[in-house]
Formats: structure tokens, C-alpha cells, sequence
């Protein structure tokens, strides 16, 4: 709908170069898709600190009442700390394997590296759906009860496709003649990698760290279908917004929202950053 | 970079080479195999029929459901990419200075929250949801607009709203490789307009336009929390809502499920074959 109003006036953007009308209809555009991406956003915060419980406009009055429910809601202990649990081991293990992956491609021949590269991501080009159900048969199958750890399983298949996509992006411009010097000059491979790559990748690595981590607090699909009866932030969401409207719903949601987002500032900042 | 010998090469694969093998290939193989048994009681019995599939794709409310789930994913992939299209556009060649400032607050918003993002669609469009609300208050309209929320319509403004970032991302990367000298001098030999994009811009980033509507596509189709929360009782289930009652509510099917899975797997790669070479044809015209 968005897109049909628009099309038009990016044609005209294109003829008239830098006529003052397209320049609007380009601005006026931007803004339009902004504020449909961010109309949720800010739906969900405004409404975490309003006192009416029914949505509605104007608002009636300001209160915090709603974080204090929900953090007194017995299940946010476990949940908060089962998120930050996945959170980290999502973390720590799809870049301790995403790492030598990404090394180990760089080191082959373009014919070998792109297609292995493409096989890496095909995880994220399944819906979660499927890779939720697979593991979950998976697991029945080999008679493992659901809950934590095939989760985290689950959260580092999603989480390691744009781990290895991010480091390999960073690897791709690595001078390995700088390692080669290194070697050449007596250090062993631990040295040279201590004291050499990984202070040059390491914006990266933690870019990628980060990255793994908010994957892992927003995956919820997967998460639903390997967790069993443990809570995750996502997953008592979600039990909350089956139970109808729960105003506590918006402050949990604003916190997980809060998190990510200094996630990802924290990460991209780190991943643009060259040393 | 330097030529390497391979040697260490494989070493440094390995680990996550078998990750992905134990916890993907494996379990994508069980299922597979799974969805050539039998359900029989709450159990699974071993068998090789290809009844699933028969069952599943000659049954008229799987099908229905199956149609309507392709019709959302490609209406929402084809509102998607052109928007992401001229968004990435306008980010490299119009809003040059801005344009990190830009992608930043995308990035922002694909990472605000899967659920918290729905369930906020949830409360805009309800029945006495804010736009609702607003447009009584504004005069607009008598009676707040029910079909807003419980409808396709509902599961596609919600799912362009999460996909959009998706499909800007591979888009705008393919854009930063084609230069502005290349793009004027195409308007200085006199192609502007639709022109312009139809036979320089398009064909150069059409990598990225391929994913992107892959990814819409795929995603798309694939979700099953957005028909759960919007799309309503009956006009709004999608075969993600179908699967998961097949394998957790009491009339588990177990072996229809994963057939079911299979032939959505199957149609998004077809899907996207067929995207990939219509996009070919159309920017060699």
C-alpha cells in the first residue's frame, strides 16, 4: 500500500535529480517507513508507563506500577535468568566454533570457500518452524527431555549462520602476510594468535558475541518448541499474551526491547570499528 | 591475501561442520524419515507410505490453508521488496550523509523484539486498538473497522512491518557496490526514471533483491506466531498454525506434520528458483 503511493514519487526523484518536490516525496517516504517500523516500538514503551490499563488515547496518567508487577511476577527471576544462561553460552559457543570456521575458509580457494560459506547460512534460510520441530523430534528420539540445554542447542544453530556471515565479512579483508611475518620471526601459533590476530579481530569477535547474545534473548520460535517447561523471557511473554491483554506484558516487553537494542548498538559499533 | 596451503584448513572446519551435521542434518533427516510413518493412537509407527503427502496435499482445508499461506507470503514479499527497494535506494543516492544514521535505526527495529513487535500490531489495529480509536475520535469513521484485526490483512501489515528490515539488509549491501559515477552517467546518456532502474540500477543489485525477496518470502510463509496472534479463528490460519497443532495439541499427528514441513520446505525452494530467474529474464529485457 505504502509502496504503490510511493513508487511514483521515486520516479520522479530519479528525473528531476535534486528538484525540491522529490526531495520531498523522498523525505516524506523515509519518514512513512520509519514510522511503520517504529510505531510498535513505541506503542510498547509509551504504553509500559500509562496507568490506564485499557489501551486508550489520550493518555490518562503516568506510573511504574506495571514493572513492579512484573518483576514480582514469580516466573521473571527464572526467565531473566534463563535468557541471560542461553544468551551466554549462545555467545560463547557459536563464535568458539564460528571462529575457526571463519579462519578456516579464509585459508581456502575462492572455488571451495563460496560454496561452503552459502552451506553455513542455509540454517538461517530454514524456517524456524521446521528447525524447531526437527530438534525437537531430534531430541525425543534420542530421549532427551526438553528443556535448557536443547534450547541452547537450538539458539546456537540460529545464532551461528550470522556469526560465521559477520566474521568472515572481517576476515576477508585480514592481512594473513602480518601472521606469516609473525611466524617467520620464531612466534608459536598460540603467540601469534594472543598476540597478534585475535587484538586485530577482536571488535569483531565481540561484534559477533553480541550479535549471538540478542538473537538469543529475542528467539522465541525455537525456543517454544525445545524449552518444555522452563521459562525464557520470550517464552513468559508469550504465556502472558495467550492469557489475553496484561499491561505487565509492555514493561517485560520494554525491558527485553531495552537490552536488545544496547545489544546492537554495542555490537555494530564494535563490528565497524578497525583497529 | 596469500595462497595458503589447506592443510590446518579442515581442522578449523571441523567443529562447526559436525555442529551443523548432529543438530541439523541429523534432525532434518529424522524428520524427514518421520514423515513416511504412520500415526497410529499417540504413537509413531515405522512404515515408507507416501500417505502424508497424499493425505496432506489432497485434503481441501490443507490445501486452502496452503494456498492462502503462499498468497500472504507472496503479496507480503512483493509489498516488501519494492519498498526495501526504494529505501535502499534513497539511503545510497539521496540521503548519502545520513544513510549509517539510517540503517542504524533499522538494524534498531529488527532487533526491538520478535512478539513484542506483534503484540504491539495487536494493539494498533484491534477492534478498540489505537487506530481504531484514533480515526472515532478524528470523525473519519462511525464504526471502528473490525476486519483491521482477526484477517489476512492483519497477518500481512504486521509481517511487512517485521520483514521490512530483513529485506533492506541484503538490498542495501548489494547497493553499496554500485557507484554514483555509474548511475550518472547512466542519466546523462538519458535513462532516468523507471528506466534507470529497470536497466542499470536493477540488474546491478539484483543479488540482493533476490534474497530479499527470498527471505520475505520464506519468513513469511514460515510464521506461525503473527496467524496466531492476528490472523483470527478460521480466515486467518496459515500451514505454520496447521504443523503446530500436528505435533503439540492432543490430535498429534506427529508423521503428517513433517510432511506438511517437508512440502512448505519444498515450495520455498521452488519459490525462490523461480524468483531468481524471473528477476534474470526480467532485467535482460
Amino acid at each position: 500500500m505504502i509502496g504503490q503511493r510511493a513508487a511514483p514519487a521515486t520516479d520522479r526523484a530519479g528525473e528531476a535529480g535534486s528538484g525540491i518536490l522529490s526531495r520531498w516525496a523522498a523525505r516524506i517516504f523515509v519518514a512513512i517507513v520509519l514510522l511503520y517500523l517504529f510505531a510498535p516500538v513505541v506503542v510498547t514503551v509509551l504504553f509500559s508507563f500509562t496507568t490506564s490499563p485499557r489501551l486508550s488515547l489520550p493518555i490518562e496518567g503516568l506510573t511504574l506500577d506495571w514493572y513492579g508487577q512484573a518483576f514480582s511476577n514469580p516466573l521473571f527471576m527464572t526467565a531473566l535468568t534463563n535468557s541471560l544462561w542461553l544468551a551466554l553460552v549462545t555467545a560463547v559457543v557459536s563464535v568458539g566454533l564460528g571462529l575457526p570456521f571463519s579462519f578456516g575458509l579464509a585459508r581456502l580457494k575462492d572455488r571451495a570457500r563460496g560454496p561452503l560459506l552459502t552451506a553455513s547460512l542455509v540454517p538461517a534460510a530454514v524456517p524456524a518452524l521446521v528447525l524447531g520441530l526437527a530438534l525437537a523430534v531430534f531430541f525425543t528420539t534420542i530421549h532427551v527431555r526438553p528443556g535448557l540445554l536443547p534450547a541452547a542447542i537450538g539458539h546456537i544453530l540460529v545464532a551461528l549462520p550470522f556469526v560465521i556471515l559477520t566474521l568472515n565479512a572481517r576476515l576477508e579483508t585480514f592481512d594473513f602476510t602480518v601472521l606469516e611475518a609473525a611466524r617467520d620471526l620464531g612466534a608459536s601459533p598460540i603467540r601469534t594468535f594472543r598476540d597478534i590476530t585475535f587484538p586485530i579481530i577482536r571488535p569483531s569477535v565481540l561484534g559477533a558475541a553480541l550479535l549471538a547474545m540478542a538473537l538469543s534473548i529475542d528467539e522465541f520460535v525455537v525456543t517454544w518448541f525445545t524449552i518444555g517447561n522452563q521459562q525464557s523471557l520470550p517464552v513468559l511473554i508469550w504465556g502472558l499474551l495467550r492469557r489475553g491483554i496484561d499491561p505487565a506484558v509492555n514493561a517485560l516487553a520494554t525491558v527485553v526491547l531495552f537490552s536488545l537494542v544496547v545489544l546492537v548498538i554495542l555490537a555494530s559499533l564494535l563490528s565497524r570499528r578497525r583497529s | 591475501m596469500t595462497v595458503r596451503p589447506p592443510a590446518g584448513a579442515w581442522r578449523q572446519l571441523a567443529p562447526a561442520t559436525a555442529f551443523y551435521l548432529v543438530f541439523f542434518g541429523i534432525p532434518l533427516l529424522i524428520l524427514l524419515v518421520l514423515s513416511f510413518w504412520r500415526q497410529e493412537g499417540f504413537t509413531q509407527v515405522p512404515d515408507a507410505t507416501l500417505g502424508n503427502y497424499a493425505g496432506g496435499l489432497t485434503n481441501k482445508l490443507y490445501v486452502t490453508v496452503l494456498l492462502r499461506t503462499i498468497l500472504v507470503a507472496l503479496v507480503t514479499a512483493l509489498i516488501v521488496v519494492p519498498i526495501a527497494y526504494v529505501m535502499a535506494y534513497l539511503m545510497r543516492f539521496r540521503f548519502e550523509r545520513r544513510a549509517n544514521l539510517l540503517l542504524g535505526l533499522v538494524l534498531i527495529s529488527l532487533f526491538s523484539g520478535y512478539l513484542v513487535r506483534i503484540y504491539a500490531w495487536r494493539t494498533i489495529l484491534g477492534t478498540e486498538g489505537l487506530l481504531n480509536t484514533a480515526l472515532l475520535q478524528l470523525g473519519l469513521i462511525a464504526e471502528p473497522i473490525t476486519a483491521l484485526i482477526f484477517s489476512p490483512w492483519a497477518v500481512m501489515i504486521t509481517l511487512v512491518g517485521l520483514l521490512l528490515p530483513l529485506a533492506l539488509l541484503p538490498i542495501s549491501s548489494s547497493m553499496s557496490n554500485v557507484s554514483r559515477d555509474h548511475v550518472e552517467a547512466a542519466r546523462d546518456l538519458g535513462s532516468n526514471g523507471l528506466r534507470l532502474h529497470r536497466t542499470v540500477l536493477l540488474p546491478m543489485v539484483l543479488p540482493g533483491v533476490g534474497t530479499a525477496f527470498a527471505i520475505a518470502f520464506v519468513l513469511a510463509a514460515g510464521d506461525f506466531v503473527v496467524p496466531t496472534m492476528l490472523g483470527g479463528a478460521s480466515g486467518g490460519t496459515m500451514i505454520g498454525n496447521l504443523i503446530t497443532n500436528f505435533f503439540r495439541s492432543s490430535s498429534a499427528d506427529w508423521p503428517l506434520g513433517a510432511a506438511l514441513s517437508f512440502v512448505v520446505l519444498a515450495l520455498l525452494v521452488i519459490v525462490y528458483l523461480v524468483t531468481t530467474r524471473l528477476l534474470r529474464w526480467v532485467s535482460r529485457r
